[in-house]
C-alpha cells in the first residue's frame, strides 16, 4: 500500500527495557501539520529521531510518500531520507557563519552561488543582514530560525521540528511560531512538530497525536481531542479539568452539580469531566450555590475557586474578565452545555490505565480540580 | 572553538526521552573505524606481548625472587610517591596558572600563556643537567618532583585554560544566584567541568613520570624504569627487565583505571540556544603584583634558568668555534622530519579509537582507547628492544627504516594524541553531527565538513605534543632509526657521553629552538573560540 | 580561511618531508648496502676515527650505528642471525660476552689475535680487546688527605667509609668491575661488599656525575674509570680540577682493568671486510689512532704505547681476570639480591 504524507505503522523502539516506543502508529496527510503532545519521557523525541534515522527502530515501518524509510532491514540513512530535523537547541554548526549554516545541506555549486540565503531568511523572518553573523552573534530566536532556514533550504518534503520554541522566552516564543508557520505553509511542507505545551499543540496543528508511554493514546484535530479527549488523563494534559464522581443514567448523568446533559451517554459509577469554561457563573438564585474562594484575575478572563456549601469540593471556574466575582461573594452555578463521563474505574489513581508519571501529570492540571474526593 | 570543549553546558541526564548513551549506540557503528581502531591498538599491544612473553620466560622461581624481595617494595614505593605527590602539584600549579592567566584580571594574558606552555619546548634531561649543575642539592624525592613537576605542569595547564576561558558566565551567574557561594561556586559548577580536562592532563603527567629515566637518574631517585634500565645494562637475559616493565603495566592500569573514575561519565558541550557570554574576569587588585610575582617565579624556574644554562653553554661552544653547522643542520633535518612523520602518523593513528569512544561509546571502545595507554608507561628501551624483536621477525623490510622509527614514536606517544582528541571531540557533540546528516550530508563528508574544523584545534594540538616528544626521544630513535640517521637528541646524547656539554649545547639550543614555535602554536587550542 | 591555510601548509610541509625523506633515501635514512656495517658502543668519536683511517687506508665505506652497550647488545640478540650488523664494537666486555654467549660471533682470526697481547683476550678467543681502561679511585684531597685513601677496594665495605664514598652501579662499567670482583675474590667477599656498598655508597648516575660530586666536595671520593678524569684534566678542568686519582694496583680489585671489545658477527653479509676492519683497529696503525683521538683510553695493540699522560697499563698491576669467564649472570644476581639493581 502507497500513500502520500507520512505513514508509520507498529513502529517499536527499544534499548532494552521496556519499549520506549511500543507498536506506534500514525498517519500525517501531505502538507499538514501533526503535534505530539505529551508529557516528558513519553518517547516523543525517539518518534523523531527514528523518523529521521537516527534510531534504529527494534519493529514496525515508516513511509513518507509511498517510500519505505524504516522496515524490517531496510534503513535509509538519514541523509537520503530527505527530512529536515530541527532540533530544541537549535544545534547550529559553530564554525560557520548563518550563510554557512543555511546553506549547508546544499551541493556545492549551489552554496558557492549563495544566492538562496536571502530569500530563506526572509522565510524565516529574518533579515539578510544576518547573512554573515556567525552563530554567537544571534540571539536564542534567531538562532533557532536560521536551523528552520537550514532545514527547510533543501525543501524536504517532512520537518520535524523538536521542540523547537521551548527555550525562547513568551514573546518570542509567539513570533518565532507564526514565522516557523508561515514558512512551512508556504513550502507545503508535511511537518510534525514534538512538544509538551499544550496551547501550542493545540494552535499549531491540524492533527494532534497525544502520546503516553510509549503509545499513542489519542490521535484527532486539536478541537476532538480537546473536546474529546479519549481518558481523563488525556483531557487533564491538554487543559485544567475537573473530574466529578457521578451516576450516569443513559443521556443524563448526577452529580454534585446536579443533573447534567452527557456529550455520549452513560450509565452506573462515572467520573464527569468539567473545564472550567463549562461552569458558568451566575446569580445566587440558581439551585446550586457556591461561594467565592479566590480570584485570580488574567485581563480578558479570570479564574474564579469556589467551595460548594455542602461539600468538600473545590470547584474552578473561567469567566470573562468584564464579569468577575469578588472573593466570599454566593454565586450561582450553572453547566449549560454538555458534559463528558467516563466510566470511573479510568481513575488516575487506579493506575490501571498506566496513567502518566510525569510531574505535569501529578503537579499541575488534574490537582487544579480533582474533585469529589470526600466519599 | 576551543578544542578541550566548548560552552561547557554539564548535562548527565538524557537529552530527552531516550537515555542519551543508549541513543547514540543505536547508531550503526562505522565498521571501517572500528577496524582501524582494532589495527591500531593491535599495533600498540604487540610490544606488551612481547615484553610479557619475555617476562614469563624467566619462570616462577626467577620471578618470585626478583619480585619478592625489599628493593622491589623500595621501587614500587619511590614511584608511587613520585606520582602521588608530583601529579598533585601539576594540578596545582597547572589550575592554578591557567585561572590566573584566564579568569582575573593580570595583564599581558598573551605572553603569559605563551610562556607557562613553554616548558614543553624544554627537555626534561636538559633541564635537570641544567638545575644540578647550578644546585647541586636538586636531587633525591624533592629534586625530581621538583623538576619534573616544572616540566610537565602545562599537560594540565593547556586543557584546564582552554576549557576556563570557554567557560560560560551565564552559568556561574545562575550557580551565584542558586545561593552558592564564590568558592561553592567553582566547587560545585566550576571544578565538575574542569574534571575531564584535569583527568586527561593528569594521566599525561602519570604516565610520563612511569616512563621517565633520565631525570630520575640524575636525581639519583631509583624507580622501577630506573631500575628496569639497570637490569638491561647489567643482566645477560632481559627476562628480569621485562618482568620489572610487567609489572609497571599492571601499575599503568591502575592509573588508567583511577583516571576513568576521576573524569567520570560527564559530557560535556553546549546545549541550548542563546549566546554564551565571555566570562567575566575576576579583578586581582591589590593581588595583581603577587600574582604576576607567583607566574614569573613559575616562568623563571621552569624555563628560564635552564634556558639560560644551555644559553651560557652554547655562548661558550661559539666562542671556542665548537659549533660544526652542518652536522647540526643534518640533525635539525632529521628531527624534523621524523617528528613531522611521527606526529601526522600518531594524530591520525589515534583518531578511530578516540572517535569510536565518543560516538559509539561501549565497553569494547574503551578498551580500545585504554590499551593505547600502557606502552607509553614503559621506558622507551623496553618497547624499542621489543619493536626489534617484533620487526625482524615480521616486518624485516622495515626494519631499521624510517617507518618502523616513526611507529615507534606512534607507539611511545599515542597517549599525547589521544588525550588531545578526546577533549577536541567534546567540541563536536552528536547533535552537530545528526543535525549535519539530516541535512542530506553522508557520514564521511559530515566528518570533513563539520568535525574536522571543529576539532582541528586538538587535532593540531595532538600533532604538536608528539612533534616535540619525538624531537626528544633518544632510545628508540637509536634502536630503530636507520643506520647513518643522527637527530639532535642522539648528537646531544653522543656529545654529552663524550663529556662534552659544550660541544652538545648547540643540539640542546637545536631541539628547544625547534620546540618553541611550536609550543607557541598550542595557543589556539586556548584561543580558538566559536 | 586561516583554517584551511594552516590544514594545507601542515599538509604540504608533511608531504615534503617524505619526499625530502625519500630523496636522501640513497645516502641517508637507509643502511647503505655497500658500506661495512659497524655497530658500536664505544665512545662516538673513537669510532668514526677508525671509520675515517680505515677508509682511507682501504678504500671500503663504513656506516656506523650508535648506542649504548646493553641496548645495543641486546639488539644484537634480538636481532639474531639476521642482524644487519657486520661488526660489533663495545666499551665493557660484559654486553660482547652477552653477543658471544648467543653463538652469533665469527671465530676470531689469529692475525688478529695475535696483534693484541694474549692475557688482554679472552679464553674463548671469539673477540678481541680494542682498547682498555682501569678503574680508579677519584678523591677529593681537601676531603680525603692521600694518607687515608683505602689500601683495597674491598676496604670502601667496612662501617667507617659510610657515606663517604660514590659509583654509578646502575651501569654497565661498574658492572664489569664487580664480575672481575667476582672472579678474583670469590661470592661470598663480593656479597658482603655489595652489601656495604648499599648501605656505604652514594648511588650516582655514571662515572662522570661521580667525578663531579667528588670533585664538589659531596662525597671524599668515588669509585670511577681513569678516562673521565684524564679527559677532563685535557680539557677543561671543570668536572675534576680539585680532585686526585687513586690507583690501587697490587692485583686489588679496584685495579681491574676492563676491556672494549670488538668482534665480528657470525651472520655478516660482509665477512671479509668485517674481518679487515677488526685487523685494522688492532694494528699498530689502528691503535695510533686510538691514542691520537684524545679518548684517553689505553692502546691495547703489542708495542703501541698509550697517551703519555697516563701511567703505562704494565705497571697498573691488574688482576688477572679472563674477560669470558666474567659472569654477569651471577653479577646481575648478586646485585639484585643487595638491593643494588
Amino acid at each position: 500500500m502507497t500513500s502520500a504524507g507520512i505513514v508509520i505503522s507498529e513502529l517499536t523502539v527499544g534499548y532494552g527495557g521496556p519499549p520506549v516506543l511500543d507498536q506506534v502508529g500514525l498517519r500525517v496527510r501531505p502538507g499538514g501539520t501533526t503535534a505530539v503532545l505529551g508529557p516528558s519521557g513519553s518517547g516523543k523525541t525517539t518518534l523523531l529521531r527514528a523518523l529521521a534515522g537516527f534510531v534504529r527502530p527494534t519493529g514496525g515501518r515508516i513511509e513518507v510518500d509511498g517510500k519505505v524509510l524504516t522496515s524490517g532491514q531496510t534503513m535509509i540513512a538519514p541523509e537520503r531520507r530527505g527530512i529536515g530535523y530541527v532540533r530544541q537547541d537549535g544545534a547550529l554548526f559553530p564554525h560557520l557563519d548563518v550563510t554557512g549554516n543555511v546553506l549547508f545541506g546544499l551541493p556545492r555549486a549551489e552554496r558557492r552561488r549563495a544566492t538562496q540565503v536571502a530569500p530563506l531568511l526572509e522565510l524565516v523572518g529574518l533579515s539578510p543582514d544576518l547573512a554573515r553573523r556567525r552563530p554567537d552573534q544571534l540571539s536564542g530566536g534567531q538562532q533557532q530560525r536560521v536551523a528552520l532556514a537550514r532545514a527547510l533550504a533543501r525543501e524536504p518534503a517532512v520537518v520535524l521540528l523538536d521542540e523547537p520554541f521551548s527555550s525562547l522566552d513568551t514573546a518570542l516564543r509567539a513570533a518565532t511560531r507564526e514565522a516557523t508557520l508561515t514558512a512551512l505553509a508556504e513550502r507545503g511542507a508535511t511537518t510534525i512538530l514534538v512538544t509538551h505545551d499544550q496551547a501550542e499543540a493545540l494552535s499549531f496543528a491540524d492533527q494532534v497525536a497525544v502520546m503516553f508511554d510509549g503509545k499513542f493514546v489519542q490521535i484527532g484535530s486539536p478541537a476532538d481531542v480537546y473536546g474529546s479527549p479519549a481518558t481523563p488523563q488525556v483531557g487533564s494534559f491538554l487543559g485544567d479539568t475537573m473530574l466529578l464522581p457521578g451516576q450516569g443514567a443513559g443521556p443524563i448523568v448526577d452529580c454534585e452539580l446536579g443533573t447534567l446533559t452527557l456529550a455520549e451517554p452513560a450509565t452506573g459509577d462515572v467520573l464527569v469531566m468539567i473545564r472550567p469554561e463549562q461552569l458558568v457563573l451566575e446569580e445566587p438564585s440558581t439551585a446550586l450555590t457556591a461561594r467565592v474562594v479566590s480570584v485570580a484575575y488574567h485581563g480578558p478572563d479570570a479564574i474564579v475557586r469556589l467551595s460548594l456549601s455542602n461539600s468538600t469540593s473545590r470547584l474552578v471556574a473561567r469567566v470573562p474578565g468584564h464579569r468577575v466575582p469578588q472573593p466570599d461573594d454566593l454565586v450561582g452555578l450553572a453547566v449549560p452545555h454538555a458534559v463528558l463521563a467516563f466510566p470511573s474505574h479510568r481513575r488516575p489513581a487506579d493506575g490501571t490505565e498506566g496513567a502518566p508519571t510525569g510531574p505535569d501529570w501529578r503537579n499541575g492540571r488534574v490537582g487544579t480540580a480533582s474533585a469529589g474526593s470526600d466519599s | 572553538m576551543p578544542a578541550f570543549s566548548n560552552v561547557p553546558v554539564r548535562y548527565d541526564e538524557p537529552l530527552a526521552d531516550a537515555p542519551a548513551i543508549a541513543g547514540r549506540r543505536t547508531a550503526r557503528t562505522p565498521r571501517l573505524v572500528v577496524i582501524a581502531a582494532v589495527v591500531v591498538a593491535a599495533v600498540l599491544v604487540a610490544p606488551l606481548i612481547v615484553v610479557f612473553g619475555q617476562a614469563m620466560s624467566a619462570g616462577t622461581a626467577e620471578a618470585s625472587r626478583l619480585l619478592l624481595r625489599p628493593r622491589t617494595v623500595e621501587l614500587l614505593r619511590n614511584t608511587l610517591l613520585l606520582v602521588a605527590i608530583t601529579v598533585p602539584v601539576t594540578v596545582l600549579l597547572g589550575c592554578g596558572a591557567a585561572w590566573l592567566v584566564e579568569r582575573t584580571s593580570i595583564p599581558y594574558v598573551g605572553i603569559w600563556r605563551g610562556l607557562l606552555l613553554m616548558p614543553l619546548a624544554i627537555p626534561a634531561f636538559v633541564s635537570s643537567y641544567a638545575w644540578t649543575s647550578v644546585l647541586p642539592s636538586v636531587q633525591g624525592l624533592g629534586g625530581a618532583v621538583f623538576i619534573t613537576a616544572l616540566a610537565y605542569y602545562p599537560f594540565v595547564f593547556l586543557p584546564v585554560a582552554a576549557l576556563l576561558r570557554a567557560l560560560d558566565q551565564d552559568q556561574l551567574d545562575s550557580a551565584r544566584s542558586l545561593g552558592s557561594s564564590g568558592w561553592d561556586t567553582v566547587r560545585r559548577v566550576v571544578l565538575p567541568q574542569l574534571r575531564p580536562a584535569i583527568a586527561g592532563g593528569a594521566l599525561l603527567v602519570a604516565l610520563h613520570l612511569l616512563a621517565e629515566f633520565g631525570v630520575l637518574q640524575m636525581m639519583r631517585y631509583p624507580t622501577f624504569t630506573t631500575s628496569i634500565l639497570q637490569q638491561f645494562a647489567v643482566g645477560f637475559s632481559n627476562a628480569a627487565g621485562s618482568l620489572l616493565a610487567a609489572v609497571l603495566a599492571v601499575l599503568c592500569l591502575g592509573f588508567l583505571a583511577v583516571e576513568i573514575l576521576f573524569r567520570g561519565k560527564s559530557r560535556i558541550a553546549r546545549l541550548g540556544p542563546g549566546t554564551r557570554r565571555r566570562p567575566v574576569a575576576h579583578r586581582l587588585g591589590a593581588w595583581t603584583v603577587p600574582a604576576i610575582l607567583g607566574l614569573a617565579v613559575l616562568v623563571a624556574l621552569a624555563v628560564m634558568v635552564p634556558a639560560a644554562i644551555v644559553a651560557r653553554w652554547l655562548a661558550r661552544a661559539v666562542a671556542t668555534q665548537a659549533v660544526d653547522v652542518g652536522p647540526l643542520l643534518a640533525a635539525t633535518g632529521s628531527s624534523v622530519g621524523l617528528a613531522v612523520l611521527a606526529g601526522l602518523v600518531t594524530t591520525v593513528a589515534a583518531l578511530p579509537g578516540a572517535w569510536l569512544l565518543h560516538r559509539y561509546p561501549s565497553r569494547a571502545a574503551v578498551v580500545l582507547e585504554r590499551v593505547t595507554y600502557i606502552s607509553s608507561a614503559l621506558p622507551g628501551v623496553v618497547i624499542g628492544l621489543a619493536l626489534v624483536t617484533l620487526a625482524v621477525q615480521w616486518a624485516r623490510p622495515v626494519y631499521q627504516t624510517a617507518a618502523l622509527a616513526v611507529a615507534a614514536y606512534s607507539i611511545l606517544f599515542l597517549p599525547r594524541a589521544m588525550v588531545s582528541w578526546r577533549s577536541g571531540l567534546a567540541a563536536a557533540p552528536t547533535e552537530l553531527i545528526e543535525a549535519s546528516r539530516s541535512l542530506g550530508v553522508s557520514g564521511s563528508a559530515t566528518f570533513a565538513r563539520v568535525v574536522l574544523p571543529l576539532v582541528l584545534p586538538s587535532a593540531l594540538t595532538g600533532f604538536v605534543l608528539t612533534f616535540l616528544a619525538t624531537v626528544t626521544e633518544l632510545t628508540a630513535t637509536l634502536l630503530l632509526a636507520p643506520t647513518g640517521t643522527e637527530t639532535l637528541a642522539t648528537a646531544f646524547w653522543s656529545a654529552s657521553d663524550e663529556l662534552d656539554y659544550v660541544a652538545s649545547a648547540p643540539y640542546a639550543a637545536g631541539m628547544i629552538a625547534l620546540s618553541v614555535p611550536l609550543t607557541v602554536l598550542l595557543r589556539r587550542q586556548i584561543l580558538d573560540q566559536r | 580561511m586561516r583554517r584551511r591555510t594552516f590544514l594545507t601548509g601542515l599538509g604540504a610541509l608533511g608531504t615534503a618531508t617524505l619526499v625530502g625523506c625519500g630523496s636522501k633515501s640513497e645516502d641517508k635514512y637507509v643502511a647503505d648496502p655497500g658500506a661495512l656495517q659497524v655497530y658500536s658502543s664505544q665512545h662516538e668519536n673513537l669510532t668514526k676515527a677508525w671509520a675515517e683511517a680505515f677508509t682511507k687506508e682501504t678504500g671500503i665505506k663504513v656506516q656506523i650505528r650508535k648506542g649504548g652497550d646493553s641496548s645495543m647488545g641486546h639488539q644484537i640478540v634480538a636481532e639474531g642471525a639476521e642482524s644487519p650488523a657486520d661488526v660489533f664494537l663495545t666499551e665493557n666486555s660484559p654486553a660482547m660476552t652477552l653477543v658471544e654467549r648467543n653463538q652469533l660471533l665469527a671465530p676470531l682470526e689469529d692475525a688478529t689475535r695475535n696483534q693484541v697481547p694474549a692475557h688482554l683476550t679472552p679464553s674463548s678467543k671469539a673477540w678481541t680487546a680494542i682498547a682498555a681502561r682501569s678503574t680508579v679511585l677519584v678523591y677529593n684531597p681537601a676531603k680525603l688527605p692521600a694518607t687515608d685513601l683505602p689500601k683495597s677496594l674491598m676496604n670502601l665495605a667496612g662501617p667507617d667509609w659510610k657515606d663517604r664514598w660514590g659509583c654509578a652501579p646502575g651501569g654497565a662499567d661498574f658492572q664489569a668491575i664487580v664480575a672481575g670482583m667476582l672472579a678474583g675474590q670469590g661470592e661470598q667477599k663480593t656479597k658482603d661488599w655489595l652489601k656495604g656498598l648499599k648501605s656505604n655508597a652514594r648511588a650516582l648516575q655514571n662515572n662522570i656525575a661521580t667525578m663531579k660530586s667528588v670533585n664538589a666536595g659531596e662525597i671524599p671520593c668515588g669509585v670511577i674509570y681513569h678516562y673521565y678524569w684524564y679527559r677532563d684534566q685535557v680539557g677543561t678542568k671543570e668536572g675534576s680540577g680539585n680532585t686526585k686519582l687513586h690507583y690501587f694496583r697490587n692485583r686489588d680489585p679496584g685495579a681491574f682493568v676492563s676491556l672494549s671489545g670488538g668482534a665480528v658477527l657470525a651472520g655478516a653479509k660482509k665477512p671479509a671486510e668485517a674481518r679487515k676492519f677488526l685487523q685494522y683497529i688492532t694494528s699498530k696503525a689502528g691503535q695510533k689512532v686510538l691514542v691520537d683521538s684524545q679518548s684517553m683510553e689505553y692502546a691495547v695493540g703489542v708495542g703501541v704505547p698509550s697517551a703519555p699522560e697516563l701511567p703505562p697499563l704494565a705497571t697498573l698491576q691488574a688482576p688477572p681476570v679472563d674477560p669470558f669467564t666474567l659472569n654477569s649472570d651471577q653479577v646481575a644476581t648478586l646485585m639484585t639480591d643487595a638491593g643494588i639493581l
